[in-house]
């Protein structure tokens, strides 16, 4: 039997490769917009590398990068993650996201960390007033 | 645009559960922003066998702002305004978390009944209230519910102005004896944050008081 291929289509399938947690279970859910990872955030069109994940550095919690972006530029979010409410850091990966998106990931981060040493400079200066009085 | 398409998940969640025990429900169809939320009243508690009716409004920063909620069902508990139903919870403000949704939100609210705060107020009457006398509380709280967060026709229910207020009908009826009328001896207790007689250890004075603030009511 002779057969002839008249045409053929390519199809190739993808998936982002996620490290488990601890409990043995990848999220497979953006925890911030409830799509799946494999899915793009609500405000891009196509997944894959335009809109990318960033995965949390400490802790375990992973996000599509355009949302932590834009809970971080929250004042409420305090920096924090989430999940966990630990300070977020992102684990650095060569080729995902614009240079540009990922600057302003870092800076955000940054504001947060000066936002929290400078709370912390005012309550040390609070409790060295209460010393004040104490000894008056 | 993000807004629309997380409410709309959440909302197809929710129907899907249905061992939870909240349910959510669009206001008008065609607007995914105004919702009504339902939970019962937690068991064990002065809420036990009431529906509570909580309204919805979604900012469109959701899910990075939290949704505004506040109770429709009036209810009496020291971090629920009694008049307006706005509630004081953390995790409503500065808390809130884009991972926590409608739902969680409600069930949050249900641990609040069970657990409430009242060294951090919504209601400083009310609070005052669980503080000072808590089986008068949750007598109160429990007539509120029956009232209002009832299936039960409310007409059915007698309705009783003092016990709305948690005060003790006989000093009410003490006074109206002396020729008061209910109302303004309701509302001259009220003012003065009196509730019973029992727990005071100078009677005769505040009895006198009362008296007074009646008097200058009634001229």
């Amino acid at each position: 039997m002779k057969v002839q291929v008249l045409e053929w289509n390519a199809v190739a399938s993808w998936h982002w490769d996620l490290k488990v947690d601890d409990s043995g279970v990848a999220d497979e859910l953006c925890g911030i917009c409830r799509v799946p990872f494999d899915g793009t955030c609500p405000s891009c069109k196509y997944p894959g590398t335009d809109c990318p994940l960033i995965l949390g550095d400490g802790c375990t919690h992973n996000f599509h990068l355009h949302c932590i972006l834009k809970w971080l530029e929250q004042d409420t979010s305090k920096g924090l993650c989430p999940m966990c409410r630990q300070v977020f850091v992102y684990k650095r990966i060569k080729n995902m996201g614009t240079s540009e998106e990922l600057h302003n990931l870092q800076v955000l981060i940054e504001g947060h960390k000066a936002m929290r040493e400078r709370e912390n400079e005012e309550n040390e200066f609070d409790s060295f007033e209460d010393d004040v009085r104490m000894t008056d | 645009m993000s807004r629309v398409k997380r409410i709309a998940k959440e909302l197809e969640e929710c129907k899907q559960d249905s061992h939870s025990g909240v349910s959510l429900k669009l206001n008008n169809e065609t607007d995914l922003t105004h919702l009504t939320g339902v939970f019962k009243g937690p068991p064990g508690t002065p809420y036990e066998g009431g529906n509570f009716q909580v309204d919805i409004n979604v900012p469109s920063e959701y899910p990075f702002k939290p949704p505004q909620m506040k109770f429709i069902t009036k209810i009496y508990h020291p971090n629920i305004s009694s008049v307006t139903g706005a509630i004081c919870l953390d995790i409503l403000k500065d808390a809130w978390s884009p991972i926590l949704t409608l739902k969680s939100s409600l069930i949050s609210l249900q641990s609040l009944l069970q657990s409430p705060e009242p060294d951090d107020p919504q209601d400083a009457e009310v609070a005052k209230h669980y503080l000072s006398d808590k089986k008068g509380f949750n007598d109160t709280a429990a007539y509120w519910t029956k009232i209002y967060a009832s299936d039960v026709d409310a007409g059915q229910a007698e309705l009783s102005d003092s016990a709305l207020y948690g005060i003790d009908n006989d000093i009410v009826v003490q006074f109206e004896n002396m020729g008061f009328p209910r109302d303004k001896t309701i509302e001259v207790l009220r003012r003065m944050g009196i509730k019973n007689l029992n727990s005071v250890s100078n009677k005769s004075e505040t009895e006198n008081k009362i008296l007074e603030e009646l008097l200058k009511e009634c001229q």
